[in-house]
């Protein structure tokens, strides 16, 4: 039975990178800000893509890690 | 003249056989040659704690070299090029951790100079690949490109706990890495993603359980490093994380619990214990850090070789969830 938590473990794994992606190319990728009319308006748009990205890299490393440390604790009957 | 197709398959049979032959015939006669020097080290793991010779990296590296030199030859692109000088600069860093040992920042940091020649070269695209389509970040790309490296020369560096295991991860990721290379990639990039594994195939017949020889850091980080980039020059990075994702976990487990870069050898609590029996256990100390095999043994102890088969089932799960995403990919970016 334990296989089939970590498989579990795994497959959200996956359904994560797939929800990632998906808001990336379809959310983040489109954003365009006009502020000054010019070049520094692509920088500005890439900045901030920049932080939605990392944003939603930190935010599934911080849920995975919380996963983990539920199944761990679980198992292992941690305190 | 031969028609594309022919001239593929030849060239793909020259390099794969190469590489294996290579690897499968030069290694019982390396085994010999480090265990008369006296390169070996005890597997903890088998009841008479056995010496196993280590590393195997540079036969490893020279069934590798040899057959990319030739497919350079037969097909000259400088991607191929940037590939082996990739996998050449990771195996230099890992016989340096070989032969000495170095602090856990040595590696992480070395193998950034490993993604050196890809970005000289222009061994990269500047779309990523993200399953819904692309993205045109060129420069974001490069910096991720220098993590790339050295993060998957240390996934395959720290899944390597277990007789066969790193040699068997690699094995089946790189079913999907090449059949999306095939796809979203070019025909150089998969010619020199042939190597990798028949000579992989070719090691793990030495370092499936009981173990012959070890890969050692120089074997390990050659091979994930070589993954990196055949992942980058083939545009298939996320298909490369997916088909890679136990070796992810462990990864993500391990530096997610002792919450600094460490070498393994440097934690004070393991996270298994060995039962009298020669099985795994998992360990209940609270500062054990996470790992995927003490995650297998959680519910209860199981030998090396049980644990190996269960990583492998988890390896094909994740595979075939990466066939899953390049189907996705191929709707969504080909059609």
């Amino acid at each position: 039975m334990e296989i089939i938590g970590i498989f579990g473990l795994v497959f959200v794994m996956w359904l994560m990178i797939i929800l990632v992606s998906f808001f990336l190319i379809v959310v983040v990728a489109p954003l365009h800000i006009s502020v000054f009319h010019n070049t520094t308006d692509r920088y500005i748009t890439s900045a901030i893509q920049a932080v939605f990205a990392l944003g939603i890299v930190i935010a599934l490393i911080s849920l995975l890690g919380k996963m983990k440390g539920r199944y761990l604790k679980n198992k292992l009957n941690l305190p | 003249m031969l028609s594309p197709i022919i001239s593929i398959l030849v060239q793909a049979t020259i390099v794969s056989s190469i590489s294996f032959l290579t690897v499968y015939f030069l290694m019982p006669w390396f085994i010999r040659y480090l265990i008369k020097k006296g390169s070996v080290v005890q597997d903890y793991h088998k009841s008479k704690r056995p010496a196993v010779p280590r590393p195997a990296g540079p036969i490893l590296l020279l069934g590798i070299a040899i057959s990319e030199i030739i497919l350079y030859f037969l097909v000259p692109d400088v991607k191929i090029l940037a590939i082996l000088l990739t996998t050449v600069i990771a195996f230099i860093v890992g016989y340096i951790d070989d032969m000495r040992v170095m602090p856990g920042w040595f590696k992480p940091v070395a193998l950034v100079v490993a993604a050196v020649p890809i970005l000289v070269l222009v061994a990269h695209g500047s779309h990523l690949n993200l399953i819904f389509g692309d993205s045109y970040i060129p420069i974001l790309y490069l910096g991720l490109i220098l993590a790339i490296i050295p993060i998957a020369g240390n996934t395959i560096n720290s899944i390597d706990v277990l007789n066969g295991v790193a040699t068997g991860i690699i094995i089946i990721s790189s079913i999907p890495l090449l059949i999306s290379i095939a796809i979203f990639g070019d025909r150089e990039t998969l010619l020199a993603g042939l190597p990798m594994l028949f000579s992989t195939i070719a090691l793990y017949r030495y370092h499936k359980i009981p173990s012959k020889i070890f890969p050692g850091d120089s074997g390990t980080l050659l091979l994930g490093a070589m993954y990196g980039a055949l992942a980058i020059a083939g545009k298939s990075e996320i298909i490369g994380v997916i088909a890679l994702l136990p070796a992810v976990m462990n990864s993500f487990l391990f530096l997610s619990s002792v919450k600094k870069i460490v070498e393994h050898r440097d934690i004070k609590s393991r996270p298994t214990i060995l039962t009298d029996d020669f099985k795994l256990a998992a360990s209940r100390s609270t500062d054990a850090p996470s790992t995927l095999v003490r995650l297998i043994v959680a519910k209860g102890p199981l030998s090396e070789g049980q644990i190996a088969r269960r990583i492998f089932t988890l390896a094909i799960f994740s595979s075939i969830l990466a066939l899953i995403t390049i189907a996705i990919q191929f709707y969504f970016i080909k059609w």
